[in-house]
């Protein structure tokens, strides 16, 4: 009896363990977006992502900021008119609001729900796939934010009067920490 | 040097100068747009950014709400507009109006709460300790860079249509002396060769200064350190630059001693070549910009 007692009190005990509260920074970050031209792939790289993160009650919410200007295509000409086209002066940064269960912190995989503020709109995309790697203390996420051109109404670059593809996924690697 | 005989090169030049500037001036008549931005439950939303991009040029204006929510906009060119509305802590909102010369128009905006702003404790931008620099909106740049870049398609759309005159003349310039009506070789040039090959020389010229001045006089972004291709697409500009100013001195040097019934001598004889490095020189310039054709080819092997 008492043992039974023992389990069902340890089984009623996971769902509270799992819903620990938790916040997380976010150490260093890579992300790149790609644009396809028909004469030119090019990546645009940017550092200066920065990012939290809070787990509580069973969900989390992560939020990710980055300077439109800090990206690097290689060419400032390009990343000028990139600056342009998304109207980086008016709307400097771009804000990702992640959120997801905290169950599947556990998870090699974490599909999030995403709401991307960009060039003044917002944009929501759903069940987006993370690959999450633990390394120590360290929590490596990785994945591919499918953006596109007309998801926030942005008129596509063009070079040589030939425009960018609508396409412009931004490839996601950020390694956090809790605190 | 022949005025007669130039008539032809000065006529192309006039039509091409008038024909591009016209382009360049639109008239526009003001109107004005004016409301106010407020939240779910009818809550003025202060410091909202408010942008008013027009729908056929693209152009946008941009303002913020003051304490009370309300904005406005004055001299807008009347067309379709698409009025966008970002706020921190609120879903982006826009909508469409069409503004006209009449009178003011009104707009009003509701922002709904940012999904991720509904659960509690959730980071906010402030928690991420950007500076204030970082995250303000600054319009004067923003009007800067659609400027920049407008100028700069126009640079590009005109550099192509140089080339057209360019390599034409480049083609030509032999034909000036070589050929007669009848196709025999002569050694002396024809009026209608000469007179031809001079046309377009003077409709490169013309087009080729238009083309720079679209790049010279594109409005220079501050805190910008340039690099990658376009510095290389620069530095060529300091071959084909003063290639242009020589070619055409020298071709009208030539086009004097030729209609003199004299050989071409003297420095006038440098005309060709001159002409033919300045055309290298702007063909490597166009290949710097787009470089990775080739390494796209190769990976691709």
């Amino acid at each position: 009896m008492n043992r039974n007692l023992l389990l069902a009190l340890a089984f009623a005990a996971l769902p509270l363990a799992a819903q620990t509260e938790s916040q997380w920074v976010a150490d260093q970050s890579t992300l790149i977006y790609h644009m396809s031209h028909p004469m030119h792939e090019v990546d645009g790289t940017s550092h200066a992502a920065r990012g939290k993160g809070l787990c509580h009650a069973g969900q989390c919410d992560f939020l990710i900021a980055v300077p439109v200007k800090s990206f690097d295509s290689g060419d400032t000409n390009r990343d000028l008119h990139m600056i342009e086209a998304t109207r980086g002066a008016q709307f400097p940064m771009i804000v990702v609001r992640a959120h997801f269960p905290q169950s599947q912190t556990a998870f090699s995989t974490v599909s999030a729900d995403l709401e991307v503020q960009f060039a003044g709109q917002t944009a929501h995309y759903t069940n987006v796939p993370f690959q999450r790697t633990a390394q120590g203390n360290e929590v490596r996420i990785t994945g591919t934010i499918p953006l596109t051109c007309s998801d926030f109404k942005i008129d596509r670059p063009s070079f040589l009067t030939a425009p960018i593809k609508n396409e412009i996924p931004v490839r996601v690697d950020m390694t956090w920490h809790a605190q | 040097m022949d005025w007669k005989a130039a008539r032809p090169v000065f006529r192309n030049a006039v039509f091409l100068f008038f024909f591009l500037i016209p382009s360049l001036t639109p008239a526009e008549n003001p109107a004005t747009l004016a409301g106010a931005v407020t939240d779910a439950a009818g809550k003025a939303v202060p410091n909202a950014t408010v942008t008013a991009r027009n729908n056929a040029t693209g152009q946008s204006a941009l303002t913020r709400t003051n304490a009370t929510g309300a904005y406005s906009f004055a001299n807008l060119p009347p067309g379709g507009y698409t009025v966008s509305v970002a706020a921190d802590g609120f879903a982006a909102k826009d909508a469409t109006v069409t503004l006209t010369a009449s009178g003011p128009q009104t707009l009003d905006l509701t922002l709904t709460a940012s999904a991720a702003q509904e659960l509690p404790n959730a980071p906010t931008l402030g928690d991420l300790g950007f500076s204030q620099q970082q995250m303000q909106a600054d319009p004067k740049l923003q009007a800067m860079l659609d400027k920049h870049t407008e100028m700069l398609k126009i640079h590009q759309r005109l550099g192509l249509i140089t080339a057209i005159p360019m390599a034409a003349a480049l083609i030509t310039g032999p034909m000036a002396k070589a050929k007669g009506h009848n196709g025999q070789t002569i050694t002396e040039p024809t009026n209608a060769n000469l007179d031809f090959h001079a046309a377009l020389g003077g409709a490169t010229t013309v087009l080729y200064f238009t083309t720079a001045s679209f790049a010279v006089f594109a409005p220079k972004i501050p805190d910008t350190h340039k690099h990658g291709a376009i510095r290389v697409h620069e530095a060529l500009a300091f071959i084909h630059g003063p290639g242009m100013i020589l070619t055409p001195i020298l071709g009208a040097m030539a086009y004097n001693q030729e209609n003199n019934g004299q050989k071409v001598h003297g420095l006038a004889s440098a005309h060709g070549p001159v002409a033919v490095a300045t055309a290298i020189a702007y063909g490597a310039a166009i290949v710097a910009v787009s470089w990775p054709i080739h390494i796209k080819f190769w990976e691709k092997q």
